[in-house]
């Protein structure tokens, strides 16, 4: 115990103080800049080598290498560059955290949203076929996460037929796939059948996602999807009355 | 009877050599230990402003620091530190934060006066004015020598402390609020005690006088 004691002090007496602004700013560690002069001033980061968060530093993820950054950067400026500045300040979404194999808990995930520390975290390797909607599903849960009070479970759960229940959680269920069904009937995809949250959260990736045609088609041909995007809809619009879907 | 001994020539130089050694250490000792010594003192009469009422100067332990002040960008942020200034609040008051080269921090009234200094809270005193709000939606640049109000990690919770940057941080834009720019004196800041292994000082340096010029 003693040694131990003077091997952490020699560490921290050797060890000079080194200020890491962005590791002040959201408390994640061993990022970079990647862009930070934004139209809608999100200001993105990359991991420079894998990092550990949370109590148990259960959730990792991976520094990615280069050439998939640049790629899969462009992808993601674009999408998230539908939103505006003054939208994301209502988010409170600031910065995006970019890197590879994110996971809680050894399972994958594509993002970490947390609005306390304005971040988004995103896997840039997180399925290729629906990578784009996948990224305005995880605005969501930012959106979800900082508005609370307007996305009431119980009031969603009614727009369900009676008989359907929800998972416990979204891990705890096999209901993954990420498809868009033809025929919908009350939901988007089979992972919308997980949880209410995820079911918001597919709806409102779809209404960004699909074009209006799309979403007018479906409308008239689901009851149930047409009252959980009338939902989303006057709820994003709460928010801010400037949005366009 | 003794005998008159004569020094050599070489000892005689081993004796110049060790008189001029002397001369040489001591005179480094008090370079050194002067750290102010090669640091410009501004003297703000000597000086044309363009905005002489949002002038303020600080003067910390190696001279004088000139601060403009910008009420344009944070009103709110402007008028808070320019009452604090003007009420002599940070008088005493310790840069109880300094990062080499990055930044210094002060203006804990509650627990960073000298004379009652509390390493235990130092940083998370108040001013007893309560808090203000967070001005970070006007363009600022964070570029070296800014000014800004510290806050905790939550935006809002503005009050005394404040910090002045000593290279640039683009990240701070839309952070923290910003109060002004230091126009002369960003050495005296980097003269500031700092500790290589801890952002928060033991016995640390005190700003003298923090006054508006007008």
């Amino acid at each position: 115990m003693i040694l131990l004691r003077a091997v952490l002090l020699t560490f921290i007496f050797i060890y000079p103080v080194k200020a890491n602004t962005i590791y002040n700013l959201i408390k994640i560690p061993n990022l970079e800049v990647y862009k930070i002069n934004t139209q809608n001033k999100l200001k993105y980061f990359y991991a420079t080598s894998s990092f550990r968060l949370g109590v148990q530093k259960n959730i990792v993820c991976l520094n990615p290498n280069k050439k998939d950054l640049d790629t899969k950067y462009n992808t993601i400026y674009k999408n998230l560059n539908k939103y505006s500045y003054n939208f994301l300040k209502k988010i409170n979404l600031k910065y995006i955290v970019l890197c590879e194999n994110l996971s809680i808990s050894g399972i994958n995930t594509a993002g970490i949203p947390d609005n306390i520390i304005k971040t988004l975290i995103l896997d840039i390797k997180f399925n290729k076929d629906y990578f784009e909607r996948v990224i305005h599903h995880e605005v969501f849960h930012v959106i979800n996460d900082q508005h609370k009070e307007l996305f009431n479970e119980s009031e969603w759960i009614k727009f369900n037929a009676s008989n359907f229940k929800y998972s416990e959680c979204s891990t705890c269920t096999e209901k993954l796939g990420l498809n868009t069904y033809n025929k919908t009937k009350g939901f988007f995809t089979e992972y919308s059948k997980s949880t209410a949250s995820e079911d918001m959260a597919e709806v409102y990736s779809h209404l960004i996602f699909l074009n209006t045609e799309k979403i007018n088609q479906i409308r008239k041909s689901d009851i149930i999807l047409n009252k959980k995007i009338s939902y989303i809809e006057n709820k994003i619009k709460k928010i801010d009355n400037y949005f366009t879907f | 009877m003794i005998k008159k001994i004569k020094a050599s020539s070489s000892e005689k130089i081993i004796f110049i050599f060790l008189i001029l050694l002397g001369i040489i250490t001591s005179g480094t000792y008090f370079v050194i230990k002067n750290k102010c010594l090669f640091i410009k003192n501004y003297n703000p009469k000597n000086i044309n402003f363009q905005n002489p009422d949002n002038i303020a100067i600080l003067n910390a332990p190696c001279g004088n620091v000139i601060i403009e002040l910008y009420p344009n960008i944070s009103p709110k942020g402007v008028k808070r530190f320019e009452a604090l200034i003007r009420s002599n609040a940070y008088e005493n008051v310790a840069f109880h934060r300094v990062i080499k080269n990055k930044l210094v921090q002060a203006g804990d009234l509650e627990f960073g006066k000298k004379g009652s200094l509390d390493y235990g809270k130092i940083g998370t005193g108040k001013s007893g004015l309560g808090t203000i709000k967070s001005e970070i939606d006007n363009k600022f640049n964070y570029v070296k020598g800014s000014v800004g109000l510290a806050r905790t990690f939550k935006n809002d919770t503005e009050d005394s402390q404040f910090f002045i940057i000593l290279q640039d941080e683009p990240l701070f834009e839309g952070e923290y609020t910003p109060v002004g720019k230091v126009l002369y004196g960003l050495e005296v800041l980097k003269k500031i005690k700092h500790q290589r292994h801890s952002e928060y000082i033991l016995r640390p340096d005190f700003i003298n006088s923090f006054k508006m010029l007008n």
